[in-house]
């Protein structure tokens, strides 16, 4: 192998062709990016869940890993090619991982809050959440109608994995009821949403929260599945018009 | 690489060669040559350990891109989740659409190594065709990542939006800068290929190397897609 990886070919001999092994890799490359694409999918797929969750992000990391040296070590050639590119290359990437390892870290470990997030800080002793630093379980790659399903499972068990969610997380601001709490939390009991009514919005204002009010992203607290039980409960609120619930914000939602 | 630059003396040959032809074969790219031909020497371009200076460069130059883009793809980790304003990641990325432009580079990746091998074999007519095919691959991505930002700007996510919007258009245009300058390059060297322009004996490292950019610029991308794009539907 290792004559082909010099550099030039001599006027004499030409160095033999890798076209098969190219495409070979090609494939491969082909195949993992595929299955890279269908792990969103199957992770918020809730018919699917598995009996023991795997480790979605290092499965992900690693294959990226893979893709990186597969194209590195023979699409560039670096794998048989002579040590003072590997030195060149090599080291600085080093570096960069260092770089990226760091502020990764750092983001965790500092926790800086910004603008808004200091806000909620008094809400956060109240409720004992920490407004998470990393964001977005991310809107799930789910049909509503796969949602109104669950929701029609979650309602025979009377939305009670939902309710102690809430009764964790959403109770200090939207109160026992759901009856809202003027300056922190709206109604939920009422048929208004300001961010939209579906099942997907919700989930959504819950995962990510939403910016320009005190709703904070709950992502990084709650597990996917906790937070489309806290959505069933939440759903199953509507309409029931607490006493003394907050006025209407938003849009009516019909249904 | 800019040592190549430097103005030559036609008199100091043994010293020179190396420079000069690597000025005269890159007129492709970046490199203004020094216009001296000596082209039908024997190749002699070695000059660093018996290595091609252009091969060397071109690692030392992609080692110092590893911390460029390392930087810029962790300070939007610094960053993630403290948005205040505007649309979220998860909220915007489409991954059916990005997977699609993902999967042209990734090809691309593969009809550029065919194009080194293809000029290794000496074979001009199908190097120049794998590398044309290579840049309308990459033209085809940057077209894709031009509807994206677009598309972006329109749900409300500008540079100055957020630091999402921030750190997300820094890094990736930087990508795209990449990918388009890559575009330009194979698609004068194909050209110069076609035309015989250069010196045959410095085909294949000039392939190579030309090569080498644009394997760099797929990795970075494959380290984006998966911890940009997927991660943020994984955690």
């Amino acid at each position: 192998m290792s004559a082909a990886h010099h550099d030039h070919a001599d006027a004499g001999g030409l160095p033999h062709s890798h076209k098969k092994a190219y495409i070979r890799l090609g494939v491969i490359l082909t195949v993992v990016t595929a299955v890279e694409l269908a792990l969103p999918f199957l992770k918020d797929y809730p018919d699917i869940w598995m009996p023991v969750e795997p480790m979605w992000a290092p499965l992900l990391v690693v294959m990226s890993v893979f893709k990186f040296g597969a194209v590195v070590g023979e699409f560039m050639h670096l794998r048989g090619d002579r040590d003072i590119y590997k030195f060149l290359f090599l080291s600085p990437l080093a570096i960069a991982v260092i770089i990226f390892l760091l502020l990764g870290s750092l983001a965790v470990a500092l926790f800086l809050p910004f603008g808004e997030g200091v806000a909620v800080t008094a809400v956060d002793v109240k409720s004992g959440y920490v407004r998470p630093t990393k964001s977005s379980g991310a809107e799930p790659p789910l049909a509503e109608d796969k949602f109104k399903a669950a929701f029609a499972e979650a309602k025979g068990k009377n939305f009670a994995p939902g309710k102690t969610v809430y009764d964790k997380v959403c109770k200090a601001c939207h109160g026992d009821m759901g009856e809202g709490k003027a300056a922190l939390g709206f109604n939920l009991t009422d048929d208004c949403y300001k961010y939209g009514g579906s099942f997907k919005d919700l989930y959504v204002t819950v995962a990510d929260g939403r910016a320009g009010n005190k709703m904070p992203a709950q992502a990084g607290a709650l597990k996917s599945e906790e937070i489309r039980q806290v959505v069933y409960y939440i759903r199953s609120l509507k309409g029931t018009n607490a006493p003394g619930g907050q006025p209407c914000v938003g849009d009516k939602v019909a249904d | 690489m800019s040592a190549q630059l430097a103005a030559t003396d036609p008199h100091e040959v043994a010293h020179d060669a190396g420079h000069d032809h690597a000025g005269h074969d890159h007129a492709g790219h970046d490199h203004a040559g020094g216009g001296h031909d000596h082209g039908h020497h024997a190749v002699v371009e070695n000059n660093f350990m018996g290595l091609p200076n252009i091969k060397l460069a071109m690692w030392a130059f992609l080692g110092s891109e590893c911390m460029f883009f390392g930087s810029l793809i962790g300070t939007y980790f610094f960053y993630h989740g403290k948005a205040l304003a505007g649309p979220l990641p998860a909220t915007i990325f489409s991954i059916g659409i990005t997977s699609i432009s993902t999967f042209l580079l990734l090809m691309s990746s593969l009809t550029m190594a065919l194009a080194v091998d293809a000029m290794k074999q000496r074979k001009p007519t199908v190097t120049r065709n794998y590398l044309l095919v290579t840049a309308l691959l990459g033209a085809t991505f940057v077209g894709f990542q031009v509807y994206e930002f677009s598309h972006f700007v329109h749900l409300g996510l500008k540079l100055s939006t957020s630091l999402f919007g921030s750190t997300f258009y820094v890094m990736t245009g930087f990508h795209g800068g990449h990918v388009t300058v890559g575009v330009i390059w194979l698609t004068m060297l194909a050209f110069l290929v076609h035309k015989g322009k250069l010196n045959p004996t410095k085909l294949p490292i000039n392939v190579e190397v030309a090569g080498l950019y644009w394997h760099f610029v797929d990795i970075v991308w494959i380290v984006i897609f998966t911890f940009v794009y997927l991660l943020e539907f994984i955690q």
